[in-house]
């Protein structure tokens, strides 16, 4: 830290920080980069209970409350604490919360020097009304995890300055880096594919029913495909599965461990996941980061990590045949699996863009460390 | 000179077992009897210790030995049945070396040497529609592949090392088991759902229908079904809406000229259906545009006005200068076709348009043996009534629960049959929810299944949804249920409608509008040029307004009906309800008997209108009955009982 310099004091509003998916991770991710830059947190989260919160440990800065899902509590607390007036920054974890903290500055009559948003994706794609074109207005700074959700946000509100989104994208969190594998507590088929994702009925965009039929096609019957997630899906899924004529190679489990999961990603013959709604796709660094080769949709944010034939292959959203190829090629050709999969960690080890230290070093900038900060 | 195509209007039947065939030669002889409309004039059976194939054929072209099947390729390691047309056989051959000379101009002789050549391969390169399988002697292997759009159909089973295909359900199942009825749960109730089975399903239990745009491949590990060709990700193109709509006009004009020119090549008669409509008013048109003088053009009308497009044919007949043949019936003399339609559809079939589909395919049989048709536009540039109904319902899908849920309540409150349907489509889920519901015949009733295994079976929206899961991100309501229709409702019931229909009668239709160049580039087209300001096919009636004044491609569409209500209150009054009350047949099926009694008594009496529902069930109790062989089939003489 420049000498000189007090450390910057930020106040997180955050939808949720501890449960599994992909903006909570970011949540994670953003914490623990503050606490490496030993920035002051204090986090407001909607949706975490304070039991939830008791179990989990974060940096000695960092202090959350959660609100177990009450907007009335979580919005007295965020009105107490920005009249306190002491924070240099307020970032809002979520769109869903911009709105609600615009209108409580508009109730304590206080404006904080600098607003963030984290604009992840799907939440932002689209539906912009025009409240929230005016809290986008009023707010400093808006961090896009990927081009495309910069993208779209300009194309919806085009008075919007260009300048004021910055790409900020995900990283791969350095507790992963550390963390060591586990001997998996089920007993896991000799060759599988791996998806890791949610199964509710809200996230067909995700690409499984895709991933299944062309799984059905494929000529290798050794190959098993292993789905970690659950949701109230798994029904439909089950039942496409047994359509397709390989119910008893397909496998949904849930319960896995984060130890557990870097087993399957280093131990799974490809990372397939062709989602067309991806804001970024942290699953995808978490694979390229454990060796596993990625197969992806070309599509929307995933585009920015998942490069075709460099940091992976990717397939068109939906493209069965597509996929069934992908899967074929990366079996069939060493070399290619080989090169995918030294591509794609290079993105996420020392240098990558996907680094948790390049991701730190953005968290720098954008949360005041490289800059003075006012009294 | 053309080459002719040996292949069309063929019924094929097939059986191999891994450990050698055990079936006795007379009942496979007895399955592939099955197949005989679709081939009466020529039969042939091969074998060898591991499988036998066998072949029917009509005789439309080629009757020399050239063209006989099962066919053997010039190495004689494959051998072949085909049932179909490789439209673009001619620009293949020369890419083909054959060990040894062509033995004739078959276009059965090219797939068979295209797949020795390509493989699998072959598939990407052939553009027809066909149901053919290939048995590899040496790797004893099997290759069974159907067309893209499913214009050609394929059953088959893969059950205790035994494989077995055919054209029709009924003859694979005499291979199965004798001919055995054993039905499928999980399609009885898609059926009782949809008035049709949806592929991978048949009716009877281990069989399946082979998916369109897919192929199997079969060695002594069993079946696998892969996909070969897919439209359903192809995105729509952004960059056509920046081009002129003239240039696109001239585009779709000449794709579909090319449709229609690459099938008129024939050896016998050709001629096309001509309804009135957009669609084959078109086809008609281009046969012109491809240098046919006068295409013969064939039309039934009805007495009755409601059901009259014959005066619009004959109109745009007259202005494109075609040979016109049109011949007025009395609407219930569709009525003698029932025995003829209970025959052929052989599986349970509920779609009323067959009658008209059999009368002009009889018609058309008189003058011509090919008959081009206008299948497969609807689907593709958005000609459905309800297109436009989904995409104004979809915007109630995006409120808030509660409030769409007060929208549906308030509507099931009013008084009328629409309004509580539209009250049903409110309660969808999602888009795909409400294009099934739209499309179902079961709509809202409450389940007529009382057994176990078909009420725990997955339902056909569950098989819709999965369809719909592959498709291309962001379409609307409207064009995912254009994509529904075009993978589901085409292949299984429009397009198996148009091949028994047409088959019952020896006559051979062929479609142009599923070309699959034109598939995919209609899949490309942006929908304000499918659905614009409540204007259906928009684009497409902008391509026959070069051929056509506007009253004559802006009139109401009528669709291809039949008085079915009236008909179930009228003619077939006396015969539906014996069939209801008949209790053996009746204790076949796993059906609420009074629940279904009391729908036919409020349909009969007027009360509700459920007629699709009502006819479905009414299909398949006749189905039950002709194959229980517990007496004929009913023949309905409706000048008596009308």
């Amino acid at each position: 830290m420049a000498r000189g310099r007090r450390r910057p004091r930020v106040l997180f509003l955050f939808t949720e920080l501890y449960a599994n998916g992909g903006i909570q991770r970011f949540n994670q991710t953003i914490l623990e980069a503050c606490g490496r830059l030993e920035i002051e947190c204090r986090v407001l989260s909607l949706n975490d209970s304070p039991a939830s919160v008791e179990d989990h440990r974060t940096g000695p800065a960092i202090t959350v409350a959660g609100f177990s899902g009450s907007r009335r509590r979580f919005t007295l607390a965020a009105a107490a604490t920005l009249l306190r007036r002491d924070y240099d920054r307020v970032l809002i974890g979520h769109v869903n919360l911009l709105t609600l903290f615009i209108g409580i500055l508009s109730v304590v009559r206080y404006r904080p020097p600098q607003t963030l948003l984290i604009a992840h994706g799907i939440e932002v794609w689209s539906g912009l009304g025009r409240l929230r074109r005016f809290a986008l207005s009023r707010t400093d700074r808006i961090l896009c995890v990927s081009n495309y959700t910069k993208q779209r946000i300009l194309e919806q509100a085009p008075t919007l300055a260009a300048e004021r989104l910055v790409i900020f994208p995900n990283a791969l969190a350095d507790t992963w880096a550390r963390a060591a594998p586990a001997a998996p507590t089920r007993t896991l088929p000799e060759r599988f594919i791996l998806s890791v994702t949610r199964l509710e009925r809200g996230d067909r965009y995700k690409g499984i029913a895709s991933v299944i039929e062309a799984f059905s096609m494929l000529a290798d019957r050794s190959l098993e495909y292993l789905v970690v997630g659950h949701g109230n899906d798994l029904v439909f899924l089950e039942a496409i599965a047994r359509r397709c004529g390989v119910a008893d190679r397909v496998h949904f489990v849930r319960g896995v461990s984060d130890s557990e999961l870097i087993t399957l990603y280093e131990r799974c013959e490809a990372f397939v996941l062709p989602s067309g709604k991806e804001g970024f796709g942290i699953v995808f660094l978490e694979a390229m980061f454990f060796g596993a080769p990625v197969i992806a949709a070309d599509e929307k944010g995933a585009k920015d990590v998942v490069r075709d034939g460099d940091t992976g292959l990717t397939v068109r959203f939906g493209d069965t045949i597509g996929i069934k190829e992908a899967i074929e090629r990366l079996a069939s050709i060493p070399a290619l699996r080989a090169r995918l999969c030294a591509a794609g960690r290079a993105t996420v080890i020392e240098g990558g863009p996907f680094t948790f230290d390049r991701f730190a070093e953005r968290c720098a900038v954008n949360l005041g460390m490289d800059e003075p900060i006012s009294a | 000179m053309h080459l002719p195509y040996s292949g069309a209007m063929c019924g094929i039947l097939g059986l191999f077992n891994k450990t050698g065939i055990r079936l006795p030669a007379e009942t496979f002889a007895a399955g592939l009897e099955r197949l005989k409309l679709r081939g009466p004039d020529d039969s042939g059976i091969w074998r060898d210790e591991f499988a036998v194939l066998g072949h029917r054929r009509l005789a439309i072209v080629d009757l020399t030995a050239a063209g006989h099947q099962p066919m053997e390729s010039l190495d004689r390691r494959y051998i072949i049945v085909f049932n179909g047309e490789i439209y673009n056989h001619e620009e293949l051959r020369p890419r083909l070396k054959p060990r040894g000379e062509w033995r004739g101009t078959s276009d059965t002789e090219t797939l068979l040497e295209a797949y020795g050549a390509w493989g699998v391969r072959c598939l990407d390169r052939l553009n027809g529609m066909f149901a053919f399988a290939i048995w590899d002697r040496f790797e004893r292997t099997w290759f069974v592949a159907r067309d893209r759009m499913g214009v050609k159909p394929l059953y088959y089973f893969d059950k205790d090392g035994r494989f077995g295909f055919g054209s029709r359900p009924g003859a694979v199942n005499v291979l199965l088991n004798g001919g055995t009825l054993d039905i499928d749960s999980e399609a009885l109730r898609m059926y009782l759902e949809l008035g049709y089975i949806p592929a991978p399903l048949s009716f009877h239990r281990d069989i399946r229908k082979l998916p369109a745009g897919h192929y199997l491949t079969v060695d002594g590990r069993g079946a696998r079904c892969v996909r070969y060709w897919d439209y359903r990700p192809i995105k729509p193109d952004g960059s056509l809406d920046a081009r002129p709509e003239g240039e696109l006009v001239e585009e779709l004009d000449a794709l579909v000229q090319s449709a229609v020119k690459v099938r008129l090549m024939s050896d016998v008669p050709l001629g096309a259906f001509l309804s009135g409509g957009v669609d084959s008013a078109l086809v008609a048109a281009a046969m012109k545009g491809a240098g046919v003088a006068r295409p013969r053009t064939f039309t039934i009308g009805f007495n009755e006005k409601a059901f009259d497009e014959g005066s619009a044919a004959a109109a745009a007949a007259g202005r494109l200068g075609l040979d016109h043949v049109h011949e007025t019936l009395d609407v219930n003399s569709l009525l003698e076709l029932l025995p003829t339609y209970i025959q052929e559809y052989d599986e349970p079939f509920a779609d009323s348009s067959a009658f008209p589909t059999m009368a002009v395919a009889r018609l058309a049989r008189r003058h011509v043996t090919v008959a081009l048709s206008g299948d497969g536009a609807d689907e593709l540039f958005g000609g459905y009534h309800y297109y436009p109904l989904i995409e104004r319902l979809s915007r109630v899908l995006g409120w808030r629960r509660g409030a769409k849920h007060a929208a549906a309540r308030l509507f099931s409150a009013l008084p009328g049959h629409r309004t509580k349907l539209l009250a049903g489509a409110l309660e969808s889920r999602d888009n795909v929810a409400l294009f099934h519901f739209l499309r179902s015949v079961s709509k809202d009733y409450k389940p007529l299944l009382i057994d176990d295994d078909s009420r725990a079976s997955a339902d056909s929206e569950s098989l819709f949804s999965q369809f719909a899961c592959s498709f291309a991100m962001d379409l609307s309501a409207a064009e995912t249920a254009m994509r529904l229709d075009a993978g589901l409702t085409l292949p299984d019931l429009f397009l198996q409608k148009v091949d028994v229909a047409t088959m019952a009668f020896s006559l051979e239709a062929r479609c142009p509008m599923t070309d699959y160049r034109l598939v995919e580039w209609s899949m490309r087209l942006p929908m304000r040029y499918k659905l614009r300001n409540g204007e259906s096919k928009y684009l497409l009636k902008k391509v026959l307004r070069k051929y056509l004044p506007a009253e004559a491609v802006y009139r109401p569409k009528m669709g291809f009906g039949v008085p079915l209500a009236e008909w179930l209150r009228g003619p077939l009054r006396d015969w539906a309800r014996e069939l209801v009350h008949d209790d053996t047949l009746m204790s076949r099926l796993p059906l609420d008997k009074l629940r279904v009694r009391e729908m036919l008594r409020q349909q009969a009496d007027g009360k509700r209108e459920s007629h699709p529902l009502v006819w479905s069930l009414l299909m398949l109790l006749c189905f039950m009955q002709a194959h229980g062989v517990r007496r004929a089939l009913p023949v309905i003489a409706y000048r008596e009982v009308a």
